[in-house]
């Protein structure tokens, strides 16, 4: 009994300690083969995917960075392994941000991990040929709505200042009409939700989303009615999707240390709830 | 400088203290500054300024002198015997919004999702799709009948209105779950930046 | 400027938006060939919502002209008003402060809105026991109308001297900055009852988690679902979804609210009945009702 009741009254500092050993140890540990084969790929994660899969090359795909630094560890997985099956695909990437510092990420996730990657290197991608980083605009969802009629309004410039106009891979491209999918990857407001009303149902285009973990269940119910095409949740998802595309990345490693510690997690409310109905029994 | 405030910031855990004080005003000081930059540049800039004074060749387009107006007009609460002007940019916003939004919670979250909560309680040969089909329809309507205000919760009705809450609260564990995942992947990403980025132990 | 006047300037300017807009679509869609949409002042694929939205607005009309008439319009109590009550309450024993926190988003944002209108309430009846009422805010337009709310609070309870501008402060525009912020207020001005009301993002759980920590009791109230569940853990009372929308009608027995919130019991109702014909006729293979909710 007092045993119970000291552990419901544990210093929360001894279970923040717990947890970090449960995410940093497994950090230096190479996952075994047979944990990553473990990694789910749910239905959202591969609809996007075949989704994919199956465009004709050539085909203009627009990606919305719409999320800052604090969500990288989810998101930027998600932009990552998107961009390397379009461009092993020869998709063409229209790339664009509704959040300051989106573009700023999709700079990033192409000057760090696609534009040196061994297989893309060979496509020798052009910039305003085979993508282009359209940089970012203040308006939110007016700016979806502004979109749909015309993009180069909406985005006059680049994100390096060209004019939108003048960039090749921008001159068949008045609005939605020649975009197959828009994938936005969202860490909040304005994201999926706004993309999938203003632009989706709206314009007819196709959405796709990558969501964080505490999105995806407020956008899950838009994949049921096929509002969006697939999507992505957190880190769980960002794996997904990494393991069907066969590019292994950050999501897959920190896939472990996930896993540890959400069985610490785990483990911790089974005891706590265990203590709490002991002492109330008792009590009563 | 990364490492340093990322410590700071989770000395939190251990208790408030001096350290995790400065990193937390450093941070509310700076991004206020740089939401102030974004803000003018991205905004007063390239939304105002340039429009009216657009670079050579470039028409001027003055009905955007509007939404500098009411902008000014929302300044004007700095007077106070002329503040009530801020309230007209303020009506502008809220109607506007309201206007836009209207036709997309008509249709993506009302006809939409309506249209895929009508479904068969019996699928022939999918026991699978059947049960998740009777759960849908049935946790729909339980939940619909908790946010019905015109009613008291009493008797059979409230029952049913005590399963809508079963059916949320439900939904809420597997939020949380999520969440859980969430918050982990967000250590995860600092521990990583802490242990591989700084100090280069993890490869 | 009296509330009339600013409901006939939004709605103008709501009028005024949403003709500009088709406007520019029907002129901006210059189509290049081979275009797939076709813009036009009436879209006759989505005639289904147009119908179910006018019934429903037909319906809020008719509702708020009967309330306008002062005929009685029933709402149940909303169990989250008392947990509000009692938290001020306790703050008052304790000569504490109460934290009311409006959610994180603008006045374009009707959870804001509502949340405006609770905390004129409760300003009311703080205002009767003379403690301090904090509300840290981090959009800048929200701050306007918040002074007005507690200023109207304080003015209705008589007490506009009591009124203290300096307690209604923005803190910043970066959401986590305004998280660590408020969080701070909890830990060094220990309020003795935190009040969550409004729209809130990933910065819920980081502050329901402070401020119980502190000991306060906590009554939050969002309609983002997927936030939901950290308040429903971590306050003492949680106004989920739209009660949050019907405690702002409760509270101020205005008729625009009371009207919307039962048209919305109307279009909850029709929704109810949709779903069981359609279910049932769905399950004896009987397929076009379901069509009449498809929308190109």
């Amino acid at each position: 009994m007092e045993f119970w009741q000291k552990l419901l009254a544990i210093d929360r500092r001894i279970i923040f300690i717990f947890v970090a050993f449960a995410i940093i140890v497994p950090l230096f540990i190479i996952a075994p083969p047979g944990f990553l084969k473990k990694i789910d790929v749910s239905l959202p994660v591969q609809s996007l995917y075949d989704y994919v899969e199956n465009l004709p090359p050539g085909s203009k795909i627009m990606i919305a960075f719409d999320y800052d630094p604090p969500t990288t560890p989810e998101l930027q997985p998600m932009a990552v392994s998107f961009l390397k099956h379009c461009f092993t695909k020869d998709l063409k990437v229209i790339m664009l941000g509704l959040w300051p510092q989106g573009p700023v990420q999709a700079q990033f996730a192409m000057e760090r991990e696609i534009l040196v990657d061994e297989k893309i290197k060979a496509k020798n991608l052009q910039y305003g040929i085979d993508y282009v980083n359209l940089g970012f605009q203040a308006g939110n969802e007016f700016v979806i709505l502004r979109m749909g009629t015309d993009i180069a309004a909406a985005f006059p410039v680049d994100y390096f200042g060209t004019r939108t106009k003048e960039i090749p891979l921008m001159k068949d491209v008045k609005n939605f009409d020649n975009i197959r999918l828009v994938y936005n990857i969202s860490a909040g407001y304005p994201g999926t939700y706004e993309w999938v009303i203003f632009a989706g149902d709206r314009f007819g285009v196709k959405i796709a989303g990558g969501n964080t973990a505490v999105q995806y269940p407020h956008n899950s119910p838009y994949v049921q009615t096929g509002q969006l095409v697939g999507l992505l949740g957190g880190m769980a998802g960002a794996a997904g999707y990494e393991k069907v595309s066969g590019y292994l990345g950050k999501a897959t490693k920190y896939m472990l240390s996930q896993a540890v510690s959400h069985a610490m997690v785990i483990f911790f409310i089974i005891l706590g709830n265990l203590a709490y109905f002991i002492t109330r029994g008792r009590k009563v | 400088m990364g490492a340093f405030l990322t410590l700071g910031i989770i000395s939190f855990l251990y208790k408030d203290n001096p350290w995790y004080k400065f990193c937390e005003a450093l941070f509310v000081g700076i991004s206020a500054g740089y939401w102030f930059c974004t803000v003018f540049w991205s905004q007063f800039v390239a939304k105002l300024w340039d429009n009216i004074y657009p670079t050579a060749g470039q028409p001027r387009q003055y009905v955007y002198l509007v939404g500098g107006i009411l902008g000014l007009m929302m300044l004007l609460r700095l007077v106070p015997k002329i503040g009530w002007f801020s309230r007209w940019p303020l009506a502008f916003v809220v109607g506007g919004t309201a206007g836009a939004y209207l036709i997309g919670y008509a249709l993506s979250n009302g006809m939409k999702q309506v249209k895929s909560t009508i479904l068969p309680l019996w699928v022939s040969g999918n026991l699978n799709a059947t049960v998740g089909n009777i759960i849908l329809v049935v946790g729909t309507f339980c939940g619909l009948i908790y946010f019905f205000f015109s009613k008291e919760q009493k008797g059979t009705y409230g029952k049913v209105a005590k399963l809508g809450i079963f059916f949320l609260m439900i939904t809420f564990g597997a939020s949380f779950g999520y969440t859980v995942m969430a918050r982990m992947s967000l250590l995860i990403g600092r521990m990583d930046f802490l242990f591989g980025t700084w100090l280069g132990l993890i490869k | 400027m009296n509330n009339r006047k600013i409901s006939l300037v939004i709605l103008i300017s709501a009028i005024w938006l949403t003709l500009c807009s088709q406007i520019l679509l029907a002129q901006e869609a210059a189509p290049p060939t081979g275009t797939k949409f076709d813009y036009h002042w009436f879209d006759t694929n989505r005639l289904n919502v147009f119908i179910t939205l006018a019934i429903v607005f037909s319906a809020i009309l008719w509702f708020i002209a009967r309330a306008k008439k002062g005929k009685s319009l029933f709402i149940r109590r909303i169990a989250g008003l008392d947990a509000i009550e009692e938290a001020v309450g306790r703050a008052t024993e304790m000569g504490k402060s109460v934290l009311y926190i409006p959610g994180i988003h603008d006045m374009n944002d009707i959870q804001t809105v509502a949340s405006m209108i609770i905390l004129g309430n409760v300003a009311k009846t703080i205002a009767r026991y003379d403690i301090p009422l904090i509300v840290p805010i981090r959009q800048p337009f929200v701050v306007p109308v918040a002074e007005e709310a507690v200023r109207q609070g304080y003015l209705s309870a008589g007490r506009p001297d009591a009124f203290m501008k300096d307690n209604i402060r923005f803190i910043s525009d970066e959401q986590f900055a305004y998280a660590a912020a408020v969080n701070g207020i909890m830990l060094r001005e220990r309020p003795a009852a935190n009040l969550l009301l409004g729209s809130f993002y990933a910065e819920s759980l980081l502050l329901a988690e402070t401020g119980a920590s502190t000991g306060a009791i906590q009554v939050a109230g969002t309609a983002n679902i997927h936030q939901l569940p950290f308040f429903v853990v971590a306050c003492d009372y949680t106004l989920i979804g739209e009660e949050l929308f019907a405690a702002s009608a409760y509270l101020s027995r205005e008729p625009k609210l009371l009207g919307s919130l039962k048209g919305s019991d109307l279009a909850k109702a029709l929704i109810v009945l949709a779903i069981i014909i359609g279910t049932i006729l769905e399950t004896i293979g009987v397929k076009w009702f379901t069509k009449l909710f498809v929308v190109q």
